[in-house]
């Protein structure tokens, strides 16, 4: 009777898995193609939609929907063994694995402490001016480390400086969740900024060089792109001021015991300057070098530097980097090449484009308004950097400037202000148990007016001058 | 013997907590108190794992401790006789990681045997697994259980018996309903209350429905097996012979100031998947706490 009930409860566990093989197996088998769709673009859309529905429910690990992905292509008859492992590792993944491995280095560091210390000097006691602060500074350091890495350090900042608010951060909601969120919102908004801000960012670059669509430097990005992250900060604090209206004007005795606990740091060690240089280093290669060696590789130097000079240990890097987002970024981006590759994209692009021409007259606001509503869309549900690899392919056929769409999309695939899981930063936040899902929703809408608006507003007046 | 019990939170797993202690003294059990917390999606888990990593270097550690913290408060109040558990401190730094779980385990004397565990997940999951560690006679868990099928799938996956604090309150005086029955598990629930019953002094009642008027020779003999269970330990017993549909009466005659405790059912699990079963239908309808003894 057991054996009944433990296969009756790996249904339950299950049903999802069950549901998109029977999904899959029934298109593949028993569904016609449509005619203009060749059947290896249509093998490439059903692994994609499968695996999209294995990723948001999860009945899997996701190093196995990964593997999953990759072992699809061969079995369908996509493509051989040898070019989609081809696919599968390029500089793209390499970024994402050196920028998840360079998070590990910098945060082990310890620096959060100073960075704590030169915020308040800056900002002083005063509530507003240290929600400024927090958003201002997350949002910089955010566009060249990446937002993850920016919000593990500063989310003890902002806990600690809630914690000495107050003992019970619940009866201080307002100024918590300005605090967290102004950490949150603040590097997403910054992760747009450089190349380096997020995978996403990588992964659109990788796609144009993939595609045959030209490349842009990582100067020509902040070129594009960085003038909407310093028009949207201190939007962002009047924001989240607005929203969540912070109980204390003055954290006053809160900074100071901040200072007296941050201050038994001591110091800087000559191995936190050591970490600050070779970080600089790097970020001059993406700069300057970027072109000829790529981003991926540069920030595999990174590794390689905080490795040689002993300022991290392997067994560390090895047990907190996320090997299975980084065989799912692979695998998914193997899949957006095949997309494009088969025709898949193209396809998916051309109906978008014949159903809703008739809605919409100008193929510009087209382009753009569906790539950004897309993106913003998904993002809130997958992840950003999900988003990017599986939309990117489609967006880019939809035909018009591909370098701005790609811009517009990787712009987009941050608005992801309305749940926990679109941006690493919001979850960071949301998992400290002190912010709500319907607080993502109360600052989320005005965030995401902020963001439409300024990605509008670069779109028609700075990008013209540039093109 | 070992007893699980899931807490949720500080503000409303107050009197499972303590009735947990109370049956595990009673049986002389270890106790194993369990927090499940939501587990965020595979693609969140490195970035939050860095910045929970660093949390605990400023002393913020991972959600979830500060619900283990307050059990492991209440715990010294309700378990007074172990002294070792009484000058003993909470320290976050003592949880280890074990098994997919963080687990925390406190001085133990005879008479309140506590470990503290942290899991993150699906509940009915989280326990199924905790379970499947060890030999557990019991799982406590509360009342606030308000999605649909989670009667079934509590009945029906975790793999020992279930005591569910549904409205439990503590101060209230209640009598135990044994639902008696020819089944193999009718006598299993009456050891299970005998013990109950005689650590706390509450009142036994047994409680036999049929379907039609005639009362068949097995529900009469297990009835009259019950009785002289309980007699054998000194435990009074009133005996009540109803006839209807059986989770109705159960509900109607149980009110609001008995405990249920009835065998849990032996049917085809895909049967009780699709048409459920007497101890899933009661628990789904009845307010009041209810043990299912498999």
């Amino acid at each position: 009777m057991n054996v009944y009930v433990d296969i009756l409860f790996w249904i339950r566990q299950k049903k999802w898995l069950l549901i998109a093989l029977v999904y899959g197996i029934s298109l593949h088998f028993w569904v016609t193609p449509p005619a203009d769709l060749n059947p290896a673009a249509y093998d490439a859309l059903i692994i994609i939609s499968m695996a999209l529905i294995l990723i948001i429910t999860e009945p899997l690990p996701l190093p196995a929907i990964a593997i999953f992905m990759l072992f699809m292509q061969v079995v369908l008859g996509i493509d051989t063994a040898n070019n989609v492992a081809s696919y599968f590792m390029n500089d793209a993944v390499f970024f994402i694995m050196g920028s998840l491995m360079l998070a590990v280095a910098i945060v082990s560091q310890g620096l959060d402490k100073r960075l704590a210390l030169g915020i308040i000097k800056l900002t002083g006691h005063k509530t507003w001016r240290i929600v400024a602060g927090f958003t201002a500074i997350s949002a910089i350091l955010a566009s060249f480390i990446g937002e993850h890495t920016v919000a593990a350090m500063m989310m003890p900042v902002g806990l600690t400086l809630v914690r000495y608010a107050n003992k019970d951060p619940r009866k201080v909601a307002g100024l918590t969740a300005a605090l967290l969120f102004s950490i949150a919102y603040g590097a997403t908004i910054g992760s747009i900024g450089t190349p380096s801000g997020g995978g996403r960012n990588v992964i659109m670059m990788n796609y144009w060089t993939e595609f045959g669509v030209g490349t842009v430097s990582y100067l020509e990005w902040m070129k594009y792109i960085y003038p909407m992250v310093l028009f949207q900060i201190p939007f962002t604090v009047m924001i989240l001021l607005w929203t969540f209206k912070p109980e204390q004007d003055n954290l006053d005795t809160a900074v100071r015991k901040l200072v007296v606990e941050v201050a038994r740091a001591g110091k800087v060690k000559a191995r936190e300057w050591m970490a600050i240089v070779l970080f600089a280093l790097v970020f001059f290669g993406w700069v300057f070098l970027s072109e000829d060696y790529g981003l991926g590789i540069i920030a595999l130097v990174g590794v390689f530097l905080y490795l040689a000079f002993g300022l991290v240990e392997w067994s560390e890097l090895n047990r907190k980097t996320n090997w299975g987002v980084i065989l799912l970024f692979g695998a998914a981006i193997s899949i957006g090449i095949q997309m494009n590759e088969t025709g898949a994209a193209q396809w998916i692009a051309n109906m978008i484009i014949s159903n809703l021409s008739r809605v919409i007259d100008s193929p510009t606001v087209l382009q753009g308004s569906v790539s950004v509503l897309l993106t913003g869309v998904m993002s809130n549900i997958l992840s950003s950097s999900a988003t990017v690899a599986v939309v990117g392919p489609i967006v880019l056929d939809l035909g018009g400037d591909q370098i701005l769409i790609g811009f517009a999309t990787a712009i987009a695939s941050a608005f992801g202000y309305f749940t926990a899981v679109a941006a690493p930063a919001c979850t960071i936040i949301y998992s400290s148990g002190l912010v709500k899902s319907k607080d993502f929703l109360r600052a989320g809408w005005k965030m995401a007016v902020l963001s439409v608006l300024s990605l509008l507003g670069l779109a028609l007046f700075w990008w013209p001058v540039l093109r | 013997m070992k007893f699980l019990l899931a807490i949720s939170s500080s503000k409303y797993s107050g009197p499972t907590l303590r009735a947990g202690a109370m049956i595990a003294q009673a049986f002389d059990a270890e106790l194993n108190v369990v927090y499940v917390g939501a587990k965020l999606k595979g693609l969140q888990e490195g970035p939050l794992d860095l910045s929970r990593e660093n949390l605990a270097k400023w002393n913020i550690y991972h959600p979830g401790i500060e619900v283990l913290k307050w059990a492991f408060q209440e715990l010294k109040e309700i378990c007074p006789a172990n002294d070792e558990l009484k000058s003993a401190e909470f320290n976050p730094e003592h949880i280890k990681e074990d098994q997919n779980r963080y687990k925390l385990i406190l001085p133990t004397t005879k008479g309140c045997k506590v470990q503290l565990t942290l899991r993150e997940g699906e509940l009915i999951q989280e326990l199924r697994d905790e379970l499947q560690l060890d030999d557990y006679a019991l799982t406590i868990i509360g009342g606030s259980q308000g999605k649909r099928h989670m009667a079934h799938d509590l009945i029906q996956y975790l793999p020992s018996s279930i005591f569910v604090a549904r409205g439990l309150d503590l101060k209230k005086k209640y009598k135990l309903l044994l639902l008696v029955d020819d089944s193999e598990a009718t006598k299993r629930s009456v050891t299970f209350g005998a013990e109950i019953a005689k650590t706390e002094h509450w009142e036994v009642r047994t409680l036999t429905v049929s379907k039609t008027k005639r009362f068949g020779r097995g529900y009469s003999g297990a009835a009259k097996k019950a009785k002289a269970a309980l007699e054998k330990r000194d435990i009074p017993v009133e005996q009540f012979f109803l006839t209807g549909d059986p989770v109705t009466t159960f509900v109607d005659f149980s009110g609001d100031d008995h405990i249920i405790i009835m065998g849990a059912s032996t049917a085809n699990p895909l049967k009780k998947l699709f048409f459920g079963s007497k101890p899933i239908k009661t628990l789904e309808r009845s307010t009041v706490p209810i043990l299912i003894v498999k």
